[in-house]
């Protein structure tokens, strides 16, 4: 048997334990083991890949940060404020609270940097409220699984840091990039949100009161806060994205257990209750955590960090094995084939599109990132424009099936089937695709913000 | 074979004389392989023993050096940001100490989510198989671990030796060894077989009895 047809029939092999629900992590080590055995190169290249991608720098620690950073802020109740924010803004409107969930979805993106704890957060606390408000259940779970993919186009953002890092591109320019688009996403699912619950007379309208508004924007101070430390500290250069997310981290965790007994002595005011008929002081106080809590906060952050690092470290090594195998060379060859700039462009994003409905985001973009962006480069597609665009696309493949991650964690939040959520995540979807084309060919949606800050 | 044996004598004398050139010479060579097979063989076993005379350590092993790791992490890049805006200071290592720790807190990390079956998969198809059939993949997925942990101990030990042979010290510090986080790695793969092999064997009794067989939900997110 020739080293093609054994690859060939390995990658059949890695493909039908996929299927069979073999751990992702583990389906590329399989692949990696046996190509390896195939080509006959050594396996230390993996001790020492898992471990060199940690140790070799400091920007990918930025990512346990920002997921850290996400689950502070949603125990402490700072994201449960900024839900009571955006609704108190979107209420009046039909379909205002899932048109909230979704604006919550950006503000909470704009502090963590994951997608999946974007769904979690913003699921677990707008879906019982959307469906106490008249939403269709499904239509709740697939706002919050659709919402979730701003999680990583709003800076900061978990996949930008890793495209940086693989990429070797700033990843503060990254984040900059993704401002725009992001807001654009979210706009453009509240957007499909307003139609499909006007249409279906989905949800309670609340008045629009400047009082209301101007209250739970003071009870969001601490988010507010958060999202302005980030923004600047990284915008003027004062901070590395990493050192941004160890302040961010810090800030959240200290204010937390510093809440606790201020909100306490306060009143305590329930987070049920109307933001309207509570007083300043308890608009002032979030609910915070104690020491004693501090450790399950942590931990689910630890969980998530130990599902995700291994991913980009394991993926590493797959990339480094496809590049020895010349499948960059023929893809490049392939794409390049295709044409001028706007063919190379859409030949990369279906390329995106197509692996993200199989590939978790990490390892599509850790596989493919380094396959395309040097063609789009020398197309004269700018870096950054292309990063945004390849990571929208990514970003659209957590809500394709088969494997659409936020429909997973939307369905475990919500208890709603994973198959009965893909219907309603239909429109999303085509507003999102609407948002990836605009994006592509607009390049200054990605660029302008760098150009206005002169870099 | 006779080679073979004497490669592991190699080891072993290496070993007991702590001399960590030696132990990289000898886990370099095939017989590395076969030497963190037994290491693999008796040290399963005896986490698995510890684990079940403390169960404290057993609940919380991970999830102690998971949050140590995650707060120093945190507590040094924010006290350090902090210092350079008010003192104009900065401890040389604040850079370099943070990616160890986050090296050790990752593969601890995985370890955990092994033991709580939460790895990203796929879960559709496996859960519409009858249960003579869920639990063949399970016995594949306690294979593939195996076999992969036996890949990433030996490989990350001959780093590690590597890295204690030629003194490889932390950046920014006097004495601090880089091997000790290297170490983690082998020990926490070390102590994810011993994971999969806890869960393997409470899939076998819960198949036996005919009860139900777990699988793990992608990313736990209950609160």
């Amino acid at each position: 048997m020739d080293q093609g047809t054994a690859i060939f029939l390995i990658s059949l092999l890695a493909t039908a334990i996929f299927v069979l629900g073999v751990p992702i992590f583990l389906v590329i080590a399989v692949w990696i083991v046996g190509v390896s055995v195939v080509l006959d190169l050594t396996f230390d290249n993996i001790g020492v890949a898992l471990s060199d991608v940690f140790t070799d720098g400091f920007a990918l620690l930025a990512m346990p940060l920002f997921i850290l950073t996400g689950d502070l802020i949603n125990r402490s109740g700072i994201a449960r404020r900024l839900s009571d924010f955006a609704y108190s803004c979107l209420g009046w409107l039909r379909g205002g609270l899932a048109m909230a969930s979704l604006g919550a979805c950006g503000l909470f993106a704009a502090i963590s940097g994951s997608n999946s704890a974007t769904t979690a957060t913003i699921g677990s606390i707008m879906h019982p409220e959307m469906v106490k408000g008249g939403y269709e259940p499904r239509f709740a779970a697939a706002t919050a699984a659709a919402g979730g993919t701003v999680g990583i186009i709003i800076p900061p953002s978990i996949i930008f840091i890793v495209y940086g890092f693989i990429m070797n591109l700033p990843i503060s320019d990254l984040f900059i990039g993704g401002l725009i688009p992001g807001a654009m996403m979210v706009v453009a699912m509240q957007l499909v949100c307003w139609i499909v619950s006007k249409r279906n007379g989905w949800g309670h309208l609340i008045r629009l009161e400047a009082r209301r508004v101007m209250k739970t924007a003071l009870g969001a101070w601490l988010g507010f806060f958060a999202i302005g430390l980030v923004l600047w500290g990284i915008y003027t250069g004062k901070f590395s994205p990493t050192e941004a997310a160890g302040v961010t981290a810090g800030f959240c965790l200290i204010m937390g257990l510093v809440m606790l007994p201020l909100y306490r002595y306060f009143g305590g005011a329930t987070e049920d209750s109307d933001p309207a008929q509570r007083s300043v002081g308890e608009m002032l106080m979030v609910k915070g955590f104690s020491f004693k809590e501090l450790p399950d906060v942590v931990m689910r952050s630890g969980q998530i960090a130990g599902i995700l690092a291994p991913l980009i470290a394991i993926s590493v090594v797959m990339q480094q094995i496809l590049s020895l195998l010349g499948a960059q060379a023929t893809l490049q060859g392939f794409v390049a084939s295709m044409g001028g700039y706007y063919a190379v462009l859409a030949t990369a994003m279906v390329m995106v599109l197509i692996a993200g409905t199989v590939l978790e985001s990490l390892p599509n973009t850790i596989i493919l990132a380094p396959i395309l962006a040097p063609i789009a480069h020398s197309m004269g597609v700018d870096p950054i424009h292309f990063a945004v665009v390849f990571l929208i696309g990514d970003a659209i493949g957590f809500i394709t099936p088969p494997y659409g991650l936020n429909l997973y964690v939307a369905s475990s939040v919500t208890q709603i089937p994973y198959f009965q959520l893909l219907r309603y995540t239909l429109p999303y979807l085509a507003s999102l695709l609407a948002v990836w084309v605009i994006v592509a060919l607009v390049p200054q949606l990605s660029t302008v913000l760098l150009s206005y800050i002169g870099r | 074979m006779a080679e073979l044996f004497t490669d592991l004598s190699d080891l072993f004398a290496a070993v007991l004389a702590n001399d960590a050139w030696m132990m990289n010479e000898a886990l370099s060579k095939p017989s590395g392989y076969l030497a963190c097979i037994i290491l693999m063989a008796l040290g399963v076993p005896l986490l698995l023993g510890i684990f079940k005379l403390v169960p404290l350590l057993d609940r919380n092993l991970e999830r102690w050096i998971i949050i140590a790791s995650y707060l120093v992490i945190t507590a040094i890049i924010f006290v350090e940001v902090i210092r350079r805006f008010v003192f104009q200071v900065q401890v040389p290592w604040s850079t370099t100490l943070p990616p160890y720790l986050f090296l050790v807190m990752t593969w601890f990390g995985a370890a955990y989510n092994a033991k709580l079956r939460s790895h990203l998969s796929f879960d559709e198809v496996r859960m519409m198989l009858p249960p003579s059939g869920r639990f063949a993949c399970m016995v594949l997925d306690a294979v593939l671990w195996l076999g992969l942990s036996l890949v990433v101990v030996t490989t990350t030990l001959r780093q590690t030796t590597n890295s204690a042979s030629n003194f490889q010290i932390l950046l920014g510090t006097d004495n601090v060894m880089q091997w000790w986080f290297y170490a983690a790695v082998p020990l926490s793969w070390l102590v994810l077989s011993a994971r999969v092999v806890e869960n393997f064997i409470e899939d076998l009794r819960a198949y036996r009895s005919g009860s139900e067989l777990q699988i793990g939900a992608p990313l736990q997110t209950k609160e």
